[in-house]
Parts: C-alpha cells; sequence; structure tokens
C-alpha cells in the first residue's frame, strides 16, 4: 500500500563557509512531511533557508545532515529513483532561449527518459496544456514572460511527476498569466492528482491554493498547518496598514504605537521603492506602516492621534481581518517581501 | 551514454545557432591559412608552381668537364621535372634569373628565399680525381634536415650510386683489357678473364664503395623550413582554432549556470558525471570538426599530412581532449561569463604562439622553445611538424602523444574534482 506521505524530511541541514572562514547554519534542522495529492507552501522571508531547504529537496545541494525522502526514496541514496518522481519549476526560466519551446521539450523530456512516440505524445500533449500549440516552434526568445512561464512549467511536467515543485512561478508575470498559472496549479492537484510544493512571496495567491502551509525564518520550521490552524495561532489580530508616502517613520514612534495603544502587539515600517520597468529609475516611493492589533478598528483613533501629534501624515488606512500575512507578520517580525 | 550524447546533440544545436558561428569555424581559419601560409613561404612555392612542374636545383659546376656533365645529365635522367639552374634556363626565365647568373653566396640565398630547392656544388677537380680514382665530395644543400631526405636528395643519391658504379666498371674494364697477353682466347681463358674480371671489380668496390660523396648540408645561415608556407600555418592556425571552438564552453558553463539550465540539469534524474560528460563530448566533438574544416581545405592548398592517418588522427584527438580538460578545468576557476570570455581570449592568443602555432619553433631561440612547450599546443605542432615534414609515424610521435595524453589527465581530474554546477 502506498503511503499517505510523499515527501519526508527529517533533521535537514546545511552549513555554508562564511567569507571569512565561519560555519553559516543556512538551515537548521528542518522537520516535514507533505501529504499526497496536496498543494503544500513553503513561506518565508529573503534568506530565511527557504531556497537552500528546496534545492535539498530536489537534489541540487548536499545537505550536511539529515536526508529527505521522496515516494520513499532518499535523496542523497537514491538520488535518480528520486528525481524520476520530482518535476522541478524553478523560478528562473530555466530554458535555452535560442531554442524552440517543442525543441526545449523534447531534450528535457529525453533527460527524463522519454524517447520514441512517447516523447512526441507527451511533448504534445504538454504543447496542448501550456495552451502553445500555435508557437510551439518559436524560439524562446521571442516569447513574452507569461508564456515562457508556461513553458518552463511545462518542462516540469513532461514526465508526469508525482511531486511538482514550483519555485514563485508567478513573479513578474502579468495578471492575467497569473491567474492562468495558478489555475494551472490546482488543474494539476485536482485533475492529475499530484502533490504540489509551492513557495511565493504573495500571501493571497498561497492563501488561495494552499492545502497546507509552512512558514520557516532562520533555517527553521516556525509554524505549519492549514490557513486557519496558522490565523489560530497569532490570536486572530487585525491588521492595519498605514501609507505614508515618501516620509520616513522613527522607530521610536513605531515603539509608541505599541506602548500607549491597548491590544497593538506589532508595528512595523517598510518602504517601497518602485521603479520605472526596465529603466529602473525611481519612480516613487512608498512608506507603509503595518500594526497588528486585536480589535483594530478600536485603536485606529489612539493610533491616528499619535501619528498626528508626531507629525506624521497618514495618506490613507486600511484595516484587515486576519490573515496570512498578518501571521506571517507576527511570527516573522517582516514582510514577505523583505 | 545515450543521455550524454543528447546533452552534447543539444549543445551542439545551441552552438550552431549562435550568429557567425560559420564564420569563425571556417571563413576566418581558412583566411588565417592562407595569409600566415603566404606569410611563411608559400607563395616562393607558388610562383615556383606557376611556371609548370618545374623544380629548381641550382648547380654550381666548376669542373665544367665532360664528366662533371654526365654526372648532371644522369641527375636529369632521374626525374623529368628537374630543371638544373643555370644549365637548363629557358627563354621563360624558368630558373629565375632575370637574365643573370649566380655565385655560390648568391646561390645560397636563392636557396634561402625558396626561389631553388637545391644547391649542388660540383668541385673543380671532379673530372681529374675520378680518373685517378681518388675520392671526390659534391655538395648538396637545401632546407630540409639532413634526416628527413626529400625526393630531391633521394635523386642526387641514386646518381651518386650509379655514376660511381660506371666509373668503376670503367675502370675495372680498362685494368683487364691493359693485362690481356693476347687477342685469340680458348674457352679456359675466357673463363679465367670473367673470373679475373669479377675478382678485381669486387676488390674495387671492397676497396672503394663509393668514388662520389654527397655531402649534404643546409644553408650557411639561419635555415627556415622549405617546406613551411600552408605546411606550417594549416595545422598551426587549425590547432588554434580548435581552442576558438572549444574553450568557449567555459563561457557556455557560466551563462548556463546563470540561466539556471545548469541548476535544472542537477534536477533531472542524471548524474553528475552524464551532465559534464555531455557538456564536453559537445564541444570536443566541435573541436573535431574545426579540425576536420581546416585540414581538409589545406588538402586542397597541397598540403600532405604525412603517411600515418593513426598518428594524426591520435593528435588530433588528443590535443582536442586535452584542450576540453583544460577548459573544464578553467570554469572552476572563473567567476563570471566576461572573465571567462576575456580569460580564454588571452590564453588562445598566447598559448598559439608560444607553441609554434603562427610561426615554427625551429626560428625561435632554444630558451623561447622551451618555454614554448609549457603549451599543449607545442606538443601538437611537434608531431604534426614530424609527421608533415619529417615523414614521422606513430612510434615517432608517441612521445608529445603521451604529454598531450598527461595534459589531459591532469586538467580533467583538476576540473573534476573542483567542478560545482550549484
Amino acid at each position: 500500500m502506498q503511503s499517505q506521505v510523499m515527501v519526508e524530511v527529517r533533521d535537514l541541514a546545511k552549513t555554508f563557509k562564511g567569507k571569512n572562514g565561519d560555519d553559516i547554519q543556512a538551515v537548521k534542522g528542518v522537520q516535514l512531511d507533505i501529504r499526497r495529492g496536496e498543494i503544500y507552501s513553503l513561506l518565508g522571508p529573503n534568506g530565511a533557508g527557504k531556497t537552500t531547504t528546496i534545492s535539498m529537496i530536489s537534489g541540487l545541494l548536499a545537505p550536511t545532515r539529515g536526508d529527505a525522502r521522496i515516494g520513499g526514496h532518499s535523496i542523497t541514496r537514491e538520488p535518480l529513483q528520486a528525481k524520476q518522481l520530482l518535476g522541478v519549476v524553478p523560478q528562473e526560466i530555466a530554458l535555452y532561449p535560442t531554442l524552440s519551446a517543442r525543441q526545449n521539450l523534447d531534450f528535457f523530456g529525453k533527460m527524463y527518459g522519454l524517447t520514441g512516440t512517447e516523447l512526441s505524445r507527451r511533448v504534445d500533449e504538454i504543447v496542448d496544456f501550456i495552451d502553445l500549440r500555435e508557437r510551439q516552434n518559436d524560439r524562446i526568445e521571442t516569447f513574452s514572460g507569461g508564456m515562457k512561464r508556461r513553458v518552463n512549467i511545462g518542462v516540469g511536467l513532461l514526465h508526469k511527476p508525482q511531486l511538482i515543485y514550483m519555485d514563485e512561478p508567478t513573479v513578474g508575470i502579468d495578471p492575467q498569466n497569473r491567474r492562468r498559472v495558478l489555475d494551472t496549479v490546482q488543474r494539476l492537484q485536482q485533475e492529475m492528482g499530484m502533490t504540489v510544493l509551492y513557495t511565493s512571496h504573495l500571501m493571497e495567491e498561497v492563501q488561495e491554493i494552499s492545502d497546507r502551509i509552512a512558514i520557516i525564518d532562520h533555517g527553521e520550521i516556525i509554524a505549519e498547518g492549514t490557513l486557519g490552524e496558522l490565523i489560530q495561532q497569532i490570536g486572530e489580530e487585525d491588521r492595519l496598514t498605514f501609507k505614508v508616502g515618501t516620509q520616513s517613520v522613527p522607530d521610536a514612534l513605531l515603539a509608541q504605537f505599541k506602548q500607549e495603544v491597548e491590544g497593538v502587539t506589532s508595528a512595523v515600517y517598510e518602504r517601497h521603492d518602485v521603479t520605472n520597468g526596465e529603466s529602473e529609475t525611481l519612480a516613487q516611493v512608498d512608506g507603509i506602516v503595518t500594526i497588528m492589533a486585536k480589535r483594530g478598528r478600536k485603536a485606529l483613533p489612539d493610533l491616528l492621534r499619535i501619528a498626528d501629534d508626531a507629525e506624521l501624515d497618514v495618506l490613507s488606512v486600511e484595516v484587515r481581518e486576519p490573515d496570512l500575512e498578518g501571521v506571517f507578520l507576527h511570527l516573522t517580525g517582516r514582510a514577505l517581501r523583505d | 551514454m545515450r543521455k550524454i550524447i543528447d546533452i552534447a546533440i543539444n549543445d551542439l544545436r545551441i552552438v550552431f545557432r549562435e550568429r557567425g558561428i560559420w564564420i569563425n569555424l571556417l571563413v576566418i581559419p581558412i583566411i588565417l591559412s592562407v595569409v600566415i601560409g603566404l606569410a611563411n613561404g608559400a607563395g616562393a612555392s607558388s610562383d615556383t608552381a606557376s611556371t609548370g612542374p618545374s623544380i629548381l636545383i641550382d648547380v654550381i659546376d666548376e669542373d665544367s668537364s665532360p664528366l662533371s656533365g654526365q654526372f648532371l645529365d644522369e641527375l636529369r635522367a632521374a626525374n623529368a621535372n628537374f630543371v638544373l639552374c643555370p644549365l637548363d634556363n629557358n627563354n621563360g626565365d624558368v630558373c629565375q634569373l632575370g637574365g643573370n647568373t649566380f655565385d655560390a653566396a648568391q646561390a645560397e640565398t636563392r636557396l634561402r628565399e625558396q626561389t631553388s630547392l637545391a644547391l649542388l656544388e660540383l668541385p673543380a677537380g671532379f673530372s681529374a680525381a675520378l680518373e685517378s680514382g681518388t675520392n671526390v665530395s659534391i655538395v648538396y644543400r637545401s632546407n630540409e634536415e639532413a634526416t628527413a631526405p626529400s625526393y630531391i636528395l633521394q635523386a642526387v643519391q641514386a646518381t651518386v650510386q650509379r655514376f660511381g658504379a660506371s666509373i668503376v666498371a670503367g675502370r675495372v674494364g680498362g685494368q683487364v683489357v691493359a693485362d690481356l697477353p693476347g687477342t685469340a682466347l680458348g674457352d679456359a681463358e675466357r673463363a679465367q678473364l670473367v673470373a679475373d674480371i669479377r675478382q678485381r671489380a669486387q676488390t674495387i668496390l671492397n676497396d672503394q664503395p663509393s668514388v662520389v660523396n654527397a655531402v649534404i648540408g643546409t644553408p650557411q645561415e639561419a635555415a627556415t623550413a622549405n617546406d613551411g608556407g600552408f605546411n606550417q600555418s594549416v595545422p598551426g592556425i587549425a590547432t588554434m582554432y580548435v581552442m576558438f571552438a572549444i574553450f568557449p564552453a567555459a563561457v557556455a558553463l557560466m551563462t548556463e549556470r546563470k540561466q539556471g539550465t545548469l541548476q535544472r540539469l542537477v534536477t533531472l534524474p542524471l548524474t553528475r558525471a552524464q551532465i559534464l560528460g555531455g557538456k564536453m563530448l559537445a564541444r570536443f566533438l566541435l573541436g573535431m570538426l574545426q579540425y576536420a574544416i581546416v585540414f581538409v581545405f589545406g588538402y586542397f592548398l597541397g598540403v600532405r599530412y604525412g603517411s600515418d592517418p593513426v598518428a594524426l588522427g591520435l593528435t588530433m584527438v588528443l590535443f582536442a581532449l586535452c584542450i576540453t580538460a583544460l577548459t573544464l578545468a578553467l570554469s572552476t576557476l572563473l567567476k563570471n561569463e566576461n572573465q571567462a570570455g576575456a580569460i580564454t581570449l588571452l590564453l588562445t592568443l598566447t598559448l598559439a604562439p608560444l607553441g609554434g602555432a603562427w610561426w615554427p619553433l625551429e626560428v625561435v631561440p632554444d630558451w623561447m622553445r622551451t618555454i614554448g612547450h609549457i603549451s599543449p599546443v607545442a606538443w601538437a605542432m611537434d608531431s604534426y611538424s614530424s609527421l608533415i615534414f619529417h615523414g614521422g609515424g606513430l612510434a615517432d610521435v608517441l612521445p608529445y602523444l603521451g604529454v598531450l595524453a598527461a595534459l589531459t589527465i591532469v586538467f580533467f581530474l583538476f576540473g573534476v574534482i573542483r567542478f560545482r554546477i550549484e
């Protein structure tokens, strides 16, 4: 009888040598189980150990300690068998730009061991699945970002893997293509019964598609469960967002929010620089103060008064019920985009 | 193995989609082979060839006797294309004398400039020495090494032997006739006479196996390979462009790492050896294709690659393997595509001339020749030189092939141990 667990990660750790020769522990003994047929999302801010963990699970990095098993096969001792069950969709468009979509699919299909008519049939199926039949013989370099993403996903599906790992598959594409990618992920689970390991920095999409979510920070899993279970862990706090434009917010003011207003558990200032397309010139600065508070609507007048006293001009206010972003902020003290 | 071949085919497909690939593989190496070949002296050969199939041999006959004339007639008879200058010069100035003649010094110059292919000096007293039965030396010079005789030298040596034998026979006959007591001979006396002639000829041949010696030499000043030209430039430029074909693998590996395809390959059910093997096989095959293109073109320029195709093939294969392994080793030391591009270009343009790809190492000072052998190019060029210029075979080039094989192993081990895909 097939085990209900598709991925078992036990005590997985990775230590790198720093520039000064110091040991840097990127991952500190991660443990997790991913069940067959579920969409499991791994969230973590940059540098949290998310990429290193995934790299070890997918065989790209050798663990310093511990092991991961895919479909019962150890990634360290039986890597070829484990990888045969795994499809990887990396964040980069890992395709050969001067080859056509079909040539890319043909090549990677061969690498998965497909040959002859089986290969040809699978490539045809994938071309249809990613809706690129018309453009299959065009070079990848002539494709839009969304089309490239779809081919990138298609490569990972060629051999009908039992587990597919998707690393930020919606980065850099327009909302229409993003919607198409999310639908694809859900079809993989629902129509093909695949297990999906998903990472993204967009909370709303993780919240939408995931069966279970793990949050990793400082190389450790700090929370794991369904969305409801995670929200319960933080006590169902509201999230208040103040947009402050180009104004900077001193740490002292953030501390004052926490100390003087009842129910406030955290206050964080983030600055988002918006750049102009490819020229990357600074177009706009969006300063945002995010405050977690029990009974947020009740705390709002006091918070605005303190801001006014500190001559902080709050341009807009948003109050949101508990969500994944709030959970993440509460647990890591950082926004996911950091 | 199937996956290694598939990776190699995919990489070659990508390479052949690059803009200008055929200019780099075909046009530039061929043009350079011609230009450098002409600069190395192929022009002189072409000029000679343009006047017909004449093979110019300068002759300084200081004896000017009937016997020396007879010797030269024998030499003409050895090869219908031999033109003995200035004796055989014609209205079309086949000897390229411009209405003049030449002395010994000018003949040396003509030889160095490859106007003539050989110089033969018959000394004064040549005839008298032969008639008196004493040894006489003629001088033969060419730009070749004495250990690698050409068809001209072989013809001269054959003429010397035939001419010497006839002189010996004449002397024997003369002596026998002089000793005859009468004209009427009985059977017994006739038999005795035949035996006597045989005995005397044998004695003379034993005592003086050669009455004319060929003294083989090169021009008095620094010699240049008279078979230089395309024979030097074709293997030289081919070898340099094999590096140009293979070294970019270092850049390609960086590009693949940057675009994520190398990492993607690692996540597929492939071993590291299959990935590296496929990548390296592609570049090795590209290097061999480069060799084939330039060598085939060289054949039409008149270059002949010796008589041992196995030795030639092994030299090509081992050099291409050596550069492939060096590329793998280099890629472990380089940080990015720009650095890889700059370093491999610098390396190619250093190793090629240092190793004798642009000019023969025979023309550089000894210390430079020693330093040059740091470059794998030098060992390959030594092998080609042995095969093309000196008629060498596998046994002659084994030491060079051994060094190339050893370098290949060292570079390969260094590369495999240090290479990181992540």
